[in-house]
């Protein structure tokens, strides 16, 4: 785990840096999509957020790090070593069950979230149901008497077309949080 | 300042103030954190030549670098000159520290080689001076400690009977461990409850964590009920027998007979697969010996392999380092489900992890509150129950997995070391304190005549 991997950061890597080219209604519908993908999770409707999951999903959160700068390239740990998530469609059903034991302490009494999400850049795949979508996340969290923190970071999804309600499935999401050490108590929501 | 009325570990009372009290941290810093033996890092953190990462002793940025003849060393990571940060990242390679301020160039060992201007602008350069303050290091299996102190004693004396059980963690498997994940987070309550909780508290689990066993018990796909594995893993759960060990110097560790509850079965099977192989190196007492543990003051361990410094931030914070480890021998599939395990359950996401937090946030903001911090909190669980090398167990024991035991023995280790009383003044006092329940236990097994001194209840 000392010598990771060689890759291009993930927030320089061309293809995310290229202008968007999706067409703009495809644009408005997954602007869309992910607005009501997040007021799902503020209205603490978990079940009917992990029905947007595709039932191959992968949801990676990479551990970041305070880096030299000649090693800067190496400030994000790459897959399969240190993450805050690292989730597969039934991994993420055990979070959301969790939530509804009524004794997941952290979350009961419940957090008051806000996502706020906005920067949203979309780019078409080769597959033309498929899309790859940026968008940034800030998410304000009260709980307790008067905790209050905010999780800020960006998102790098790939949605694909599907038959329900709100048209998308989240097939791939990796999560990056604007932290190396979590100034937060916790990461008890979902981002 | 006189602490020793907010504590006694006799009647197993404990008051609220020392996790409260601005003075009493600052006194903590002194004479807890830089009189202790601190972990700085693991061999696996820090392979080859200058490599290094930084680690904290209290609220010192320690700097853990490895030599050009592989060795170790470490030091302050604070520049002579006006105190600046030498390194400001937290791990990476390099052959020099240089610091950013006026460019003062320290060697891997901590040595200044390099002044700007120093000819003209420096007299004579006296190197003890210049030199970056060093660390006195201990290499344990693998386990790089450190300390300022001179007087304490060395590691392994330090850690005493409780390194018979630390190996039940770490030696397990030829070949040592490796680091597989991090986490770094920041948590709003004091660094002692996650020193006391992981020496001390098993029984917080049924309740604490009640939702995290819920979801996380494997269910076969056919009649949604649990696999006879995951039922034979709950049957210790739902009657918890075990043991807790109080070490001298604070040290603690409880385990539940026949090992702690295992959710995931790629550990699981393996886990069971190892039993020769560990029975073989630590003998077959020793197999479920792995719990949870503290090692005085602030590294933490349970046996999942999660491995934890919780850094002291002020009295009301704590800043906790993890490191997820693994056996380096064991398959990359071991591995990854060992990884993965954690950050699931052990990490800021944790969904053990995050509920824990929630305890000590509330513990915390309480302890703001006159009175809750008058009446003393209790930590009288088995209390009076100790033995000696009792069932095969070095040291103190209690026979019980949910006891305060640890608790009270960590809290006085604490109180000794805050006392300001010198390391050999306290080596004296201990040995002294252990003969006197020694006897005070041999009187009561024995069956003297009914006036005997110290007799039982
Ligand atoms: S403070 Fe480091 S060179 Fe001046
Ligand atoms: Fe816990």
């Amino acid at each position: 785990m000392n010598k990771p991997t060689r890759v291009p950061h993930l927030f320089r890597r061309p293809e995310q840096l290229a202008p968007a080219d999706v067409p703009m209604e495809t644009a408005y519908q997954l602007e869309q999509f992910l607005y009501a993908e997040a007021e799902l999770l503020d209205a603490w409707q978990f079940n009917d957020w992990l029905a947007l999951m595709a039932p191959d999903v992968h949801y990676w959160a990479p551990v970041r790090e305070n880096r030299l700068a000649r090693e800067a390239e190496q400030e994000m740990y790459p897959p399969g070593t240190a993450a805050h998530f690292d989730e597969n469609f039934k991994m993420l059903g055990q979070r959301v069950a969790r939530l509804y034991t009524h004794m997941s302490w952290s979350e009961s009494p419940a957090s008051r979230t806000r996502h706020l999400i906005s920067n949203v850049r979309a780019h078409v795949t080769d597959n033309p149901d498929e899309f790859r979508v940026q968008s940034s996340f800030h998410v304000y969290r009260t709980s307790s008497e008067r905790h209050q923190d905010s999780v800020i970071g960006r998102r790098y999804d790939l949605l694909r077309r599907a038959d329900n309600d709100y048209g998308f499935q989240i097939a791939d999401r990796t999560v990056v949080f604007d932290m190396s050490m979590l100034l937060v108590k916790n990461l008890s929501s979902f981002y | 300042m006189d602490i020793s009325e907010f504590i006694d570990p006799e009647k197993g009372l404990i008051r609220g103030e020392i996790f409260h009290n601005k003075e009493i941290y600052d006194q903590e810093l002194e004479q807890v954190f830089a009189r202790s033996w601190c972990f700085l890092a693991h061999d696996s953190m820090i392979p080859d030549s200058g490599d290094f990462i930084q680690n904290y002793i209290g609220e010192d940025p320690v700097l853990v670098v490895r030599q050009k003849d592989g060795s170790v060393k470490a030091f302050l990571n604070q520049c002579r000159h006006r105190g600046m940060r030498i390194c400001r990242a937290e791990r990476g390679n390099t052959s020099n520290f240089m610091c950013s301020f006026h460019g003062w160039n320290y060697g891997l060992d901590g040595e200044v080689i390099h002044i700007p201007h120093e000819k003209e602008i420096y007299d004579n350069l006296d190197p003890e001076v210049f030199r970056a303050t060093q660390v006195r290091l201990a290499n344990y299996k693998g386990f790089i400690f450190g300390t300022w102190d001179e007087t304490v004693a060395d590691f392994e004396e330090y850690m005493g009977d409780f390194a018979w059980y630390f190996d039940a963690y770490i030696d397990r498997f030829e070949g040592g461990m490796e680091v597989v994940g991090v986490h770094k987070w920041v948590l709003p309550a004091n660094w002692k409850f996650n020193a006391e909780q992981p020496a001390s508290d098993m029984y917080h689990g049924e309740v604490s964590h009640a939702s995290a066993f819920q979801v996380m018990m494997p269910i076969s796909e056919e009649d949604g009920a649990p696999p006879p594995w995951v039922m034979q893993q709950l049957g210790v759960l739902s009657e918890p027998a075990g043991f807790q060990f109080s070490a001298p110097n604070g040290h603690g560790t409880g385990w539940f007979k026949g090992g702690m509850p295992l959710m995931d079965e790629t550990i699981m099977n393996w886990h069971q697969s190892t039993r020769e192989e560990v029975s073989e190196r630590l003998g077959e007492e020793r197999f479920d010996l792995a719990g949870h543990a503290n090692i005085f003051p602030n590294f933490m361990m349970l046996s999942n392999y999660t491995f934890r410094v919780t850094h002291p931030r002020g009295p009301d914070e704590m800043e906790i380092w993890a490191w997820s480890m693994a056996p380096k021998n064991a398959s990359a599939e071991v591995k990854d489900a060992i990884r993965l395990d954690i950050l699931r359950t052990f990490s800021p996401a944790g969904m053990f992890e995050q509920d824990d937090a929630v305890n000590w946030e509330e513990e915390q903001r309480i302890m703001r509150g006159h009175m809750a911090r008058q009446k003393p909190l209790i930590y009288q669980q088995m209390i009076g129950q100790a033995r000696y090398d009792a069932d095969g167990l070095p040291g103190k024991t209690v026979d019980h997995v949910y006891a305060e035991e640890a608790a009270r023995g960590m809290y006085q280790h604490y109180a000794d070391l805050m006392s300001g009383k010198p390391w050999p003044e306290l080596e004296k006092i201990k040995k002294a304190r252990e003969q006197k329940e020694r006897d005070e236990i041999a009187a009561r097994a024995s069956p003297a005549p009914k006036t005997a001194a110290g007799g039982g209840q």
